[in-house]
């Protein structure tokens, strides 16, 4: 079991790094917190006049809001530093990733880390633990284990596709754009119950793209609404199944992709 | 003869001065324009948000014609043309600023024959300006997916264009007085962030101000950013008519004196505070 052991000893060394501005450590929490409270803000107030969307009133979607949240900051975390794979692939960093003995994926996953997911995972956490006392939740001890299990599974759905688009960087060189799209989807569509989009964006938004699976799914069964949902219940609580299995597909599709790396030639 | 020299001479300053800034504005509209891949899926990504917001609101509205007297077609109307408005008028990269001073380019910037706020202001709307090409071309899908309505009156159709403006300075000289900050503090990307986004929320540019609870509105009511975007817009869709444009039009301008004149003071102070980074 070498990997872990190297990946928590370099993730360490990069919080260190980071632990030594503290006062920008700070500001960047808050900026995180900022970034994902508008959206927050906007719901809030627009619910406050109509009072629901799609059936859903605030107590709900605020339930759905902070497991997306949680979930994204869970994974953006320890993802964060794929979003400059272009750049460490363009300017040559990923060649010195190939000589030392460690996973390159691993190497990139802890050049540094960015402290402002540390709010998105704070901001989600506490909307979560808030929300849960309001929303219509019945919290047996299995519930609850639910709940972690499917915060975790959103994780890894949405890290399975950072990840894989990522991947594509070895043949197509630019891919931040694709990775800047996938995220403004999931922070924006995830937000809100998926039936207000009808059954065709509905259908791609689970089968396509699987946003579904982050918290719209898990979310309706915990709140036993399961009868809106356009597919099987069992599929809603196998969510978390999902996120593994997905995460399990990109790791190795980021493995074969690799093989296709060029250096630039530094 | 000589008069006339004498006034060749007086006018060369003011044009070769406006040459200057349109120089800059057009160095920073070819930076814009480099990277094509994220310009041009910025607007991929646009379409996606007016076809969200469209579709939320059709879901908060649940079938009812109106609310509060204002119909669901006004309201996708006006979120299809904030978000189009956004990219013309965003507190995103307001400002070169911060990075010039971090990357010590300030130092150029400040032997150059012009004055440092005016190239950076003329920077900015050479910035902005890049997104008029696309905004053209997008504007049609724009229309398919989300909604469209003309203009509320002939008053609302000539009044607009003139708020657009005004909303574009506001937002500049806002972003020029936060670059500013950069001359004091060179950490400033936090602070931008959480900027960015009350900006964003109080500039109307999600919920529009009449839908806003109570004391939100108030505190949007008194702060300039609802000049950047609720303004144009509410003008555009008749929201405020008469009189009312007038007085709209009004609190631009006086946002555009109060910024400009806490911009140059600001500048007067920041100015003795150049420290070049040796770049």
């Amino acid at each position: 079991m070498r990997g872990p052991r190297v990946y928590l000893l370099l993730a360490g060394a990069a919080f260190r790094a980071e632990f030594q501005y503290r006062g920008n450590l700070f500001i960047n929490i808050i900026g995180g917190l900022f970034y994902q409270g508008v959206g927050l803000a906007f719901i809030w107030a627009v619910l406050d006049r109509f009072g629901q969307v799609g059936g859903w009133g605030l107590g709900e979607i605020a339930f759905l809001y902070g497991m997306r949240l949680t979930a994204h900051g869970l994974w953006v975390l320890p993802g964060h530093q794929l979003i400059h794979v272009d750049e460490v692939v363009i300017e040559g960093e990923y060649d010195r990733y190939l000589v030392r003995p460690v996973s390159p994926l691993v190497q990139l996953l802890t050049r540094r880390v960015r402290l402002s997911s540390l709010g998105d995972l704070a901001g989600g956490s506490a909307l979560l633990v808030i929300a849960s006392a309001s929303a219509p939740v019945d919290w047996s001890p299995g519930a609850v284990c639910f709940l972690l299990l499917a915060v975790v599974g959103g994780a890894l759905v949405e890290g399975s596709l950072q990840l894989a688009a990522s991947a594509l960087v070895f043949r197509m060189k630019r891919v931040s754009p694709i990775k800047f799209a996938i995220d403004m989807i999931f922070s924006d569509f995830g937000n809100y119950p998926l039936k207000i989009f009808g059954p065709v964006a509905g259908f791609a938004l689970t089968f396509v793209f699987p946003l579904a699976f982050v918290a719209y799914l898990p979310a309706t069964v915990l709140m036993d609404r399961g009868e809106e949902l356009a597919v099987p219940e069992w599929l809603a609580w196998g969510a978390p199944g999902i996120g593994v299995v997905l995460m399990y597909a990109a790791y190795r599709f980021w493995e074969r992709q690799s093989r296709y790396y060029e250096s630039s030639g530094h | 003869m000589s008069a006339l020299m004498a006034d060749a001479a007086a006018k060369q300053p003011v044009v070769t001065l406006l040459r200057a800034h349109l120089a800059c504005a057009r160095m920073e509209f070819r930076a814009a324009l480099t990277y094509r891949t994220a310009y041009l899926s910025s607007f991929a990504m646009m379409l996606l948000q007016i076809w969200l917001l469209t579709v939320v609101w059709k879901a908060l509205y649940d079938g009812r014609e109106e609310v509060d007297g204002l119909g669901l077609t006004t309201m996708t109307a006006y979120a299809t043309l904030t978000t189009l408005q956004y990219h013309l008028v965003s507190p995103w990269r307001s400002s070169p600023i911060d990075q010039r001073v971090r990357e010590g380019k300030v130092a150029v910037d400040l032997l150059r024959p012009v004055g440092f706020p005016g190239q950076m202001l003329a920077g900015q709307l050479g910035w902005a300006s890049a997104a008029v090409p696309v905004l053209l071309v997008a504007l049609p899908f724009a229309l398919l997916i989300g909604a469209g309505q003309a203009p509320a009156s002939t008053a609302a159709g000539f009044a607009y264009p003139v708020a657009l403006i005004g909303a574009l300075l506001v937002n500049q000289l806002l972003g020029l007085l936060l670059g500013m900050v950069s001359f004091w503090t060179l950490e400033v990307s936090g602070a931008l962030m959480a900027y960015r986004f009350v900006a964003q929320f109080f500039s109307g540019a999600l919920v529009p101000l009449w839908f806003m609870p109570g004391p939100i509105r108030a505190a949007a009511e008194w702060l300039p950013f609802q000049a950047t975007a609720y303004t144009p817009a509410a003008v555009y869709l008749g929201q405020v008519e008469g009189v009312g444009i007038a007085a709209a039009l009004g609190v631009q301008l006086a946002w555009i004196a109060a910024l400009g004149t806490l911009a140059s003071f600001v500048w007067s102070r920041a100015r003795r505070r150049v420290l070049s980074q040796g770049g």
